[in-house]
């Protein structure tokens, strides 16, 4: 089923002349995970804004082309410490924030906030006060505050940011999982390498356009690597002067080498 | 003193200002003023003074700027009634949640963005406290000291100030994308989670609040 489509979008943010986006379509179906790579100010933030609905209508600017979105979207933004709502005193009101403001009945708020934090990992936080979290901890109540309203089409802006190594496997396993009961998820991530393992297609952006979209093999290619958003392992072999293909993982390279 | 329901503790900050101001200065402003700074040392001493320490700092440069544009009696009708009115924002900010404000709110049926309007104006002084403090270490860190001579604080408040407005601004941005997508704009009727109980005989002490400044209002004007 599609979620998400957008039709040659491009999109300027306020008084600026050069699109943030530009000319870029992409249909995103249920249980299907993408991710978008890119360097700094490639797009990848701008299109989750477009997708979750939020621009232009709340960040103004203009938009050209259609958006259709055939689900209830969720964003989680970068900075954890800005998407607290301010409001809640214990981590499980603040990821009952959301739901309540969907007017849901209490029963149904209960029970989606705490498999939230379950999946999270986060239940023995529930009666702790936001403020006094650290950075990946919060990041995890964020992410649980997005995923209790229950949305089907799940943003992710730089999931992993805050997060240690085992707090991000942790999210990309969410991914999956989130992937398997037909949600879709679009996230953008500079965490490369994990990638071959959670993405079924990648979005490669350039200057707010897409330069190249394909199956994870592409963090592989020679275009990616010379970028800089190849896997580290495509890289190193890139930069060790073996010839290509290169391998896309760590198993990629074992097998090569035997 | 937190267990009131919001509605009382609003009622209560906004008529001592309302009574300073319509009694006749300046024995209404001062015991108005006296009234709000004695609201936070009734439920626990120790934290009431530190909550009438912040007030009197914060009214003390009103009655400064107040002394040198007036004569003295002037001085003290005014600076009765500003006091009264910083005391009670001050005690109001220390004990009310903003959180049991939107619920009380919300479950009256108020607009959930109107009500955080409301509560976020109450949580702003904390926010940018906690935000200040945070800048003077980083700020510290690069060499900068807030103490020392009048000439080195104008210098550190600056360095403090530039930032502070500027990160505010930014998040404004941010966190109007995450209220946003976290269904501040739902337009639903929010589900209220626990919504504070308002006993009756709260609501009829705040009507009686409401009477007796109008009364004093009628009093004055007749």
């Amino acid at each position: 089923m599609r979620i998400l489509a957008l039709e040659e979008v491009t999109f300027w943010y306020p008084a600026t002349a050069t699109p943030a986006l530009e000319s870029v379509s992409l249909e995103v179906g249920s249980g299907e995970v993408v991710a978008l790579v890119g360097r700094g100010g490639a797009g990848a933030s701008t299109l989750l804004l477009i997708a979750a609905g939020l621009a232009p209508r709340v960040t103004g600017g203009r938009l050209a082309g259609s958006v259709t979105r055939g689900a209830r979207a969720g964003i989680v933004l970068p900075t954890p410490w800005t998407q607290l709502s301010g409001m809640a005193f214990t981590v499980w009101d603040e990821v009952a924030f959301g739901p309540a403001n969907l007017g849901w009945p209490e029963h149904e708020i209960t029970r989606h906030v705490d498999r939230a934090l379950e999946r999270l990992e986060i239940t023995p936080l529930a009666s702790r006060d936001p403020v006094t979290l650290s950075g990946g901890e919060l990041q995890r109540v964020i992410v649980a505050g997005i995923l209790a309203m229950d949305p089907d089409l799940v943003l992710l802006d730089e999931p992993t940011a805050e997060l240690d190594p085992e707090g991000a496997r942790a999210v990309w396993r969410l991914v999956r999982s989130l992937a398997g009961e037909g949600k879709a998820v679009i996230l953008a991530t500079s965490d490369v390498d994990a990638l071959p393992g959670v993405a079924d297609r990648i979005i490669w952006l350039d200057q707010g356009s897409v330069r190249a979209l394909g199956e994870p093999s592409l963090l592989a290619e020679d275009a990616m690597c010379e970028a800089g958003l190849g896997t580290t392992v495509a890289g190193l072999w890139r930069a060790a002067g073996l010839g290509a293909p290169y391998p896309l993982t760590v198993v990629d390279a074992a097998q090569r080498w035997r | 003193m937190s267990a009131l329901h919001p509605f009382s503790l609003l009622a209560i900050a906004a008529a001592l200002p309302a009574f300073a101001w319509i009694l006749p200065a300046p024995t209404g402003g001062l015991a108005t003023a006296g009234l709000a700074l004695m609201l936070p040392l009734v439920p626990d001493p120790r934290w009431g003074v530190r909550v009438v320490r912040l007030a009197l700092l914060t009214a003390a440069p009103f009655w400064l700027f107040l002394r040198l544009l007036h004569d003295g009696p002037t001085t003290v009708a005014i600076g009765g009634r500003i006091t009264t009115m910083v005391a009670s924002f001050v005690w109001l900010v220390a004990v009310l949640s903003p959180d049991r404000l939107v619920e009380a709110m919300v479950a009256r049926g108020w607009s959930l963005a109107v009500a955080y309007v409301f509560a976020a104006t109450l949580s702003a002084v904390p926010v940018l406290k906690a935000r200040a403090r945070r800048i003077v270490e980083a700020q510290r860190c690069r060499g900068l000291s807030p103490r020392g001579s009048v000439a080195n604080r104008l210098r550190a408040l600056r360095a403090l100030a530039l930032p502070l407005v500027l990160s505010a601004l930014h998040e404004v941005d941010e966190r109007t994308l995450a209220l946003e997508t976290r269904g501040l704009g739902a337009g639903v009727p929010r589900t209220p989670l626990a919504a504070p109980p308002d006993r009756p005989a709260e609501r009829v002490a705040r009507w009686a609040l409401l009477l007796l400044c109008l009364a004093a209002l009628i009093w004055r004007l007749a």
